[in-house]
């Protein structure tokens, strides 16, 4: 089969009990927008969960996108770096471009309650082999120096999975080798 | 399936927040080499993930070195390069506790649609034909100086069906408390700038004027801003609020 070529996602959970200053820094200033937010969609303040506000107000799910402004500039600050997801050598390499920010849950006199996501998808990578639990990967824009391409084994695990996949056309000549 | 299509129907279908720093698509990657690491975060991978594998840890030189950054909407120009006339938007807020006193330290949040109708939110809402998946364009958030007043430079709203031109405003208390939800209305008629506008591109067959609006329809005369200039030069709009501080 010939390599594929895929997009992998890491979802990255913070909550309160979250510790390093990016992290924490997300959180913090994640809740406060949503505390603003919020009060677009409960003007009465009758609810307090935002499982509550999602479940009984209409256009409420316009919330993940209100209080994404509060993260993005802490998401550029990465300069398209995937945090946490190392190779099996222990170093950070995958690069994002795209990211999805999401609630998970919040409670506006709770702030113990509130869980954020990160959804970062990496740029395209080749998938050429699997090893165990480990992927063999290289970079998609990589262009073979004297037949050679360099790699990176990256292991499966709790919280990453592939977002998109591509194979190629059986006549496209991509890849073939 | 093109990736570019492929993505494209994926993030039209998207439930929460996609951001595009650049696309995904096959031809606008940038390369990066295969050992690219000079910096990294400290820590250990998954402690937040609850991640019960076994990886190794992170081997790096430690960085990078978050700092404190406002949300995206705090900033007085917010058109993120969108195209229209010129607007000045200037809103006094004052304080109806305090004989009508002005209100400094209030955030005040506006948006409003592009010159095209439509507003930066991801998802369609089955009322607007164009999905604008990512950033927070003609969004903004000012804190009011000694004069009450609020500063924004944006562009000339556009209109869509069943709303006449309008701003979106809430005004927050100091501590982030909501002190009012409420929108902006326009003159309309002969020498206006609405009339001026005539709606950029689509004209203003259909349009809802604000007797017609059911927001506006119960009377505009405090909602309705003054708006001067023209389409040469920009226009100015000026607008006061009381809210209850």
């Amino acid at each position: 089969m010939p390599d594929r070529t895929i997009c992998l996602c890491y979802r990255k959970i913070i909550d309160a009990s979250s510790t390093r200053p990016w992290d924490k820094l997300v959180w913090d200033d994640s809740y406060a927008e949503f505390r603003l937010q919020a009060q677009n969609f409960n003007p009465e303040n009758r609810y307090r969960s935002f499982g509550e506000i999602l479940h009984y107000v209409p256009g409420a799910e316009r919330l993940h996108f209100l209080v994404s402004g509060a993260v993005t500039g802490y998401v550029q600050q990465l300069n398209e770096r995937m945090p946490d997801i190392l190779n099996n050598l222990g170093r950070h390499f995958l690069r994002f471009e795209r990211f999805q920010f999401e609630l998970i849950n919040s409670d506006l006199q709770d702030k113990s309650k509130h869980q954020v996501a990160i959804n970062f998808v990496s740029t395209p990578l080749r998938w050429h082999d699997t090893v165990g639990q480990l992927l063999l990967v290289s970079e998609a824009a990589a262009v073979p120096a004297a037949g050679e391409m360099l790699t990176h084994l990256v292991q499966l695990q709790p919280f990453l999975s592939i977002y998109s996949i591509q194979t190629p056309e059986p006549h496209a000549p991509a890849n073939a080798g | 399936m093109e990736r570019k299509h492929f993505l494209k129907s994926l993030l039209l279908g998207a439930a929460s927040t996609p951001v595009l720093l650049s696309a995904c698509g096959k031809d606008t990657v940038s390369p990066t080499s295969g050992t690219s690491t000079t910096s990294g975060t400290t820590g250990t991978t998954g402690t937040t993930s609850g991640s019960g594998s076994c990886t190794v840890a992170p081997t790096e030189t430690e960085g990078p070195f978050p700092t404190k950054t406002p949300a995206s909407y705090v900033r007085s120009n917010i058109t993120d390069g969108k195209t229209g006339y010129a607007l000045t938007i200037t809103i006094t807020v004052n304080n109806s506790n305090a004989s009508c006193a002005a209100l400094a330290g209030a955030l005040v949040d506006i948006w409003h649609c592009d010159a095209e109708g439509n507003y930066s939110e991801y998802g369609g809402t089955g009322m607007q034909a164009t999905n604008y998946q990512s950033v927070h364009f003609l969004r903004g958030r000012q804190v009011t100086n000694a004069a009450g007043q609020v500063t924004f430079t944006s562009i000339f709203p556009g209109w869509y069906s069943g709303r006449a031109t309008h701003i979106h405003v809430h005004v927050y208390s100091a501590t982030g408390t909501s002190l009012k939800v409420t929108q902006i209305a326009f003159p309309e008629g002969s020498g206006t700038a609405v009339a001026a506008v005539n709606g950029y591109a689509k004209g203003l067959s259909g349009y809802t004027s604000n007797a017609s609006d059911n927001v506006f329809s119960d009377g505009v005369a405090l909602e309705l801003a003054t708006v001067t200039g023209s389409t040469l030069a920009g226009f100015q709009l000026a607008w006061a609020l009381a809210v209850p501080a």
